[in-house]
């Protein structure tokens, strides 16, 4: 597919020409950057390093109702579907992510919620120039421009952003502002080239994963699991606001004599998260959990799925209050193997 | 979104009669259920061994294993042991309530594999409820097996689940009960110790045979153990898992042990397979 | 300066005795600021310790936050004591545990460290972006000097120093066992309430919008509690389904009721470590809540946790000259 060219300053008439799609860029809510829908009015700015909430939240939102229902009733009224979006500067880890995921919503049983959303949504990458410190992404397979999950990925060329559709959905997306865009030019494309190799060279933290899909159940008593254990607060930061972080609880709320069945993110971090009703706690302490958790993403993920559940954004180690460092554990857990 | 394929949406359920088992603080109560509609109830279809998620709406739902065979009738079983805030809801249930089923869910017992063999079942407390079904099935079918071996233990006789039924067995042929009970009371004329104990007691040739187990986990790992002690193989055992499940359909991801969903790769387990699974046991 | 020959030396001497089970201080983190607990049980772990404006973190947090495991059958708990480094607001922390009993005095090695002020590392990283190596810094002659790839750079205390050290008033720690370091001059003699006055000086409607659009970003991920050292309740209300006294639900509605519940019960506790606000992910000025109720804590009872360990609790106990003008 031709790669298009798009002035900056031609930017906020490429999102309304969209009108007919949602449009989500990530934007300062609050003191936080996510995803938001854009307004009109407002300046899209797409000058940021990544969002602190990933865009999972679009396509898996924090809380879903699954289905309302009224108390002593037998009608159970599921949620509609909901409408066609567009992401806006995604980040090409958070897109793979969202590959990585759909292999847990779309085995075996569909997950329809999810899915829903996902099919509605096209994702307009945005290619990491200026990688922040702890993105590790080439160690687990992607890269500051991996197109992987992306419809569209843009890269900033200083005045112009350079368009490359990646699928018919990409496509599709840049025809509704075809007068915006201009075919863009080899030189365009080398530059892009070159500034992608760029970008990749500026990434330091790295780690190498070979083997630990196998390696890791091994180390099950290790004293790795105490040492990260040790300091871990046990809250949800690192869980809830990974992108490939995917568990989720469900409970039924009441107001007044409104019910509704939802579900919303959960962590295996809490002590609730696999506590038994008698009591008993399989993963009794923050070791077990925090074992759980490194080997769900680099072990039994890849065994399921065939792909790591991680896509090295550096979420959780920016995030973390007390300094557990993924990378500094995934190093450890190689020369344990 | 098709209503027909939402695998979260429940069917509601008529409870049609309730009894307790047992009595007590943990007290087990078994609800016999008719789905609503006649369409669900025709096309439902389970197997020994597999599990439903069960709820009352406003409450919440909870893992539950099917405690009937198919060969009973067009009705479900569920016996559900009085210990959070859903099994609470469900325990006041009476004839005519309404319930949600989802399911079934996960793997079942192979018994159509066992056929030819002898079965053995070693159960404990509220662990005999997913072993119920194998004890109907087989005897539905009871010229397709050598025989049936039913061993069942509880801290007292009031905690016995099946009792009548358990009686009637006696009187099966080819069908042998043991019952134990943990604690000497007065007029029992059973065995008195663990199951585990027990069960060398009955000592079962491992030729032929499968054995299956389902109670608290530390029974679980006595009698394991001493089921290697009667030369029975990793492949002629058989135990169901439990834990938190949220979803049933392998997404929530909570009821992981090692690598293996219990909702979707279980919950019946060979212990050839489990024995490699480093957290199956916690 | 600080003389970190010193600490390591303490930190051996305290872990070989006998009665002693670990000593937690601070270590060099992974990369640029950052910085983690380190729990010391051998003589050779001592030589990572570390004392620096970037050691935020109130390991008070870790007398309560230890997981108490069952103990194998035929071994006896370990009742050893437990060493801590504590600055100014975490010693707070440590009376304050000492007034409820939530620890008993013969659990604990108090390591007491005169400090001069943490860095805030999101006002720092503000100013100098992410450094790709660890950052040294330390204190001198009343500023701040990071040691930066590219060189030191000085700072003043206003630049960089959290919110909560610019108006510290317990600089030196209120209890201790061995006090490593000098004492140092408080550098603020009265609390003035100055940000709980800005907020209450709006409309109720004002206010009420200001902390609908902070607790909107709640993703209730819970670390504001978790890295609190006086929420150690092992039954949270906030985690108990049953009954379910908050819903699970991330809305406005559920997260104004975490969040408030959260302050509340820190009401006449909270001993102003800031811990809480700092590690929010999504920056919600939680300290603003926390100092509104010090403030009618200190107007209505003229009391501040945290100083006095021979203090009764005073949310127990009742003094017949308490205000009770908000009986109808």
């Amino acid at each position: 597919m031709e790669s298009l060219k798009l002035d900056k300053d031609k930017l906020k008439d490429f999102i309304a020409a969209l009108d007919s799609k949602k449009v989500y860029a990530p934007q300062k809510v609050g003191e936080t950057i996510k995803f938001a829908p854009v307004n009109g009015d407002l300046e899209v700015s797409l000058d940021f390093a990544n969002t602190t909430v990933p865009p999972k939240e679009i396509v898996f939102p924090q809380t879903e109702t699954m289905f309302l229902f009224e108390q002593g009733g037998t009608d159970i009224n599921l949620t509609k579907g909901g409408a066609e979006k567009v992401l806006l500067g995604v980040r090409p880890c958070d897109a793979r992510a969202m590959s990585v995921v759909d292999n847990l919503f779309s085995w075996d049983i569909d997950d329809p919620y999810y899915l829903d959303k996902r099919k509605k949504i096209t994702l307009v990458g945005l290619a990491c120039l200026e990688p922040p410190l702890n993105c590790f992404c080439p160690s687990v397979g992607g890269g500051p421009a991996s197109t992987e999950g992306l419809d569209i990925l843009m890269t900033d060329l200083g005045d112009a952003y350079l368009f490359q559709p990646l699928t018919p959905k990409g496509e599709q997306l840049c025809q509704l502002s075809s007068e915006l865009l201009q075919p863009a030019g080899a030189e365009d494309n080398a530059r892009a080239e070159e500034l992608h190799r760029e970008a990749e060279k500026k990434i330091t933290r790295e780690v190498d994963i070979k083997g630990l899909a196998e390696g890791l159940p091994s180390l099950w008593k290790s004293e790795i699991w105490k040492e990260v254990a040790e300091p871990c607060l046990g809250c949800g930061i690192c869980t809830y606001l990974c992108p490939t972080c995917h568990c989720f609880d469900i409970q039924d709320e009441m107001e007044g004599l409104d019910g509704r069945r939802c579900r919303m993110w959960d962590s295996c971090l809490f002590k609730e998260y696999t506590l038994h009703a008698s009591g008993h706690n399989p993963r009794p302490s923050r070791r077990e959990r925090q074992r759980n958790r490194i080997n769900h993403k680099f072990s039994y993920f890849v065994d399921k799925f065939g792909v790591t559940a991680c896509v090295g954004c550096g979420r959780c180690i920016n995030l973390c209050p007390v300094n557990i460092d993924i990378v500094d554990i995934l190093s450890k857990v190689k020369e344990a193997l | 979104m098709n209503e027909k394929v939402n695998p979260y949406k429940p069917y509601m359920a008529t409870v049609q009669e309730a009894w307790y088992e047992t009595t007590g603080d943990r007290c087990i109560k078994t609800l016999k259920v008719l789905f609503d509609d006649e369409e669900v109830r025709e096309n439902w279809s389970h197997l020994p061994g597999q599990c439903t998620m069960i709820g009352v709406l406003g409450v919440g739902e909870s893992m539950i294993s099917i405690s009937c065979s198919p060969t009973e009738g067009k009705f479900l079983r569920f016996s559900v042991m009085r210990m959070g805030k859903v099994t609470q809801a469900i325990h006041q249930l009476e004839p005519g309530d309404k319930l949600t089923v989802r399911g079934p869910y996960g793997n079942n017992f192979p018994v159509e594999e066992w056929k030819g063999k002898r079965i053995v079942t070693i159960g404990g407390g509220i662990g005999q409820a997913p072993l119920r079904p194998i004890i109907e099935y087989v005897k539905a079918n009871r010229s397709d097996y050598e025989g049936l071996t039913v061993i069942y233990g509880a801290r007292t006789s009031a905690d016995l689940c099946f009792k009548n039924e358990l009686k009637d067995l006696r009187n099966c042929d080819g069908v042998s009960c043991h019952l134990s009970i943990d604690i000497e009371e007065e007029g029992w004329p059973h065995y008195v110790g663990f199951v585990p104990s027990l069960l060398m007691e009955v000592n079962p040739s491992p030729e032929n045979t499968i054995a299956v187990t389902c109670g608290p986990p530390i029974m679980i790992k006595f009698v394991l153990q001493n089921l290697k002690k009667l030369n029975f193989a990793d492949e002629q055992i058989y135990t169901t898992l439990e834990n938190r499940m949220k979803c049933g359909i392998g997404k929530c991801g909570r009821c992981n042990v090692g690598n293996l969903y219990v909702c979707k790769d279980g919950p019946v387990f060979s212990y050839a397979t489990l024995k490699n699974v480093p957290e199956a046991f916690a | 300066m600080v003389d970190l020959e010193n600490l390591r030396t303490i930190a051996k001497e305290t872990i070989s005795r006998e009665d002693v089970k670990y000593f937690i201080g601070w270590r060099e983190g992974t990369y640029g600021f950052s910085v983690s607990p380190h729990f010391v049980r051998e003589p050779a772990e001592a030589d990572k310790l570390i004392f620096s404006p970037l050691c935020s973190n109130n390991l008070a947090t870790y007398l309560t936050l230890a997981e108490k495991l069952p103990v194998p059958r035929g071994q006896e708990p370990d009742t050893r004591k437990v060493a801590l480094m504590v600055k100014g607001c975490d010693s707070r922390a440590v009376v304050q545990l000492l007034v409820e009993r939530g620890i008993e005095r013969e659990q604990v090695v108090v390591i007491g460290c005169p400090c001069q002020g943490v860095i805030d590392t999101k006002k720092v990283e503000q100013l100098l972006g992410q450094p790709e190596n660890v950052v040294r810094a330390r204190w001198e002659k009343g500023k701040i000097i990071c040691q930066l790839p590219d060189g030191e750079k000085e700072f003043i205390k206003e630049e960089v120093l959290a919110q909560k050290c610019l108006k510290c008033r317990y600089p030196n720690p209120v209890i201790y066992d061995i006090l490593f370091g000098e004492k140092v001059e408080p550098w603020c003699q009265e609390e003035d309430f100055q940000e709980v006055k800005e907020i209450e000086g709006l409309t109720l409607q004002e206010r009420w919008d200001y902390w609908q659009e902070k607790f909107s970003s709640c993703i209730r991920c819970y670390s504001c509690r978790n890295v609190c050292p006086l929420c150690y309740c092992e039954d949270c209300i906030l985690d108990r389904l049953n009954p379910t006294w908050i819903n699970r639900s991330v809305n406005i509605s559920e997260n104004t009721a975490f969040q408030l519940s959260r302050a509340f019960h820190l009401a006449g506790r909270c001993i102003e470590c800031g811990e809480c606000e700092r590690v929010c992910p999504v920056n919600i000025p939680l300290m603003k809540l926390n100092k509104k109720l010090s403030k009618a804590v200190k107007e209505m009872f003229d009391f501040e946790p945290g100083l006095d360990p021979e203090a009764k609790p005073l949310q127990a106990s009742y003094r017949p000259d308490d205000k009770e003008d908000f009986i109808l």
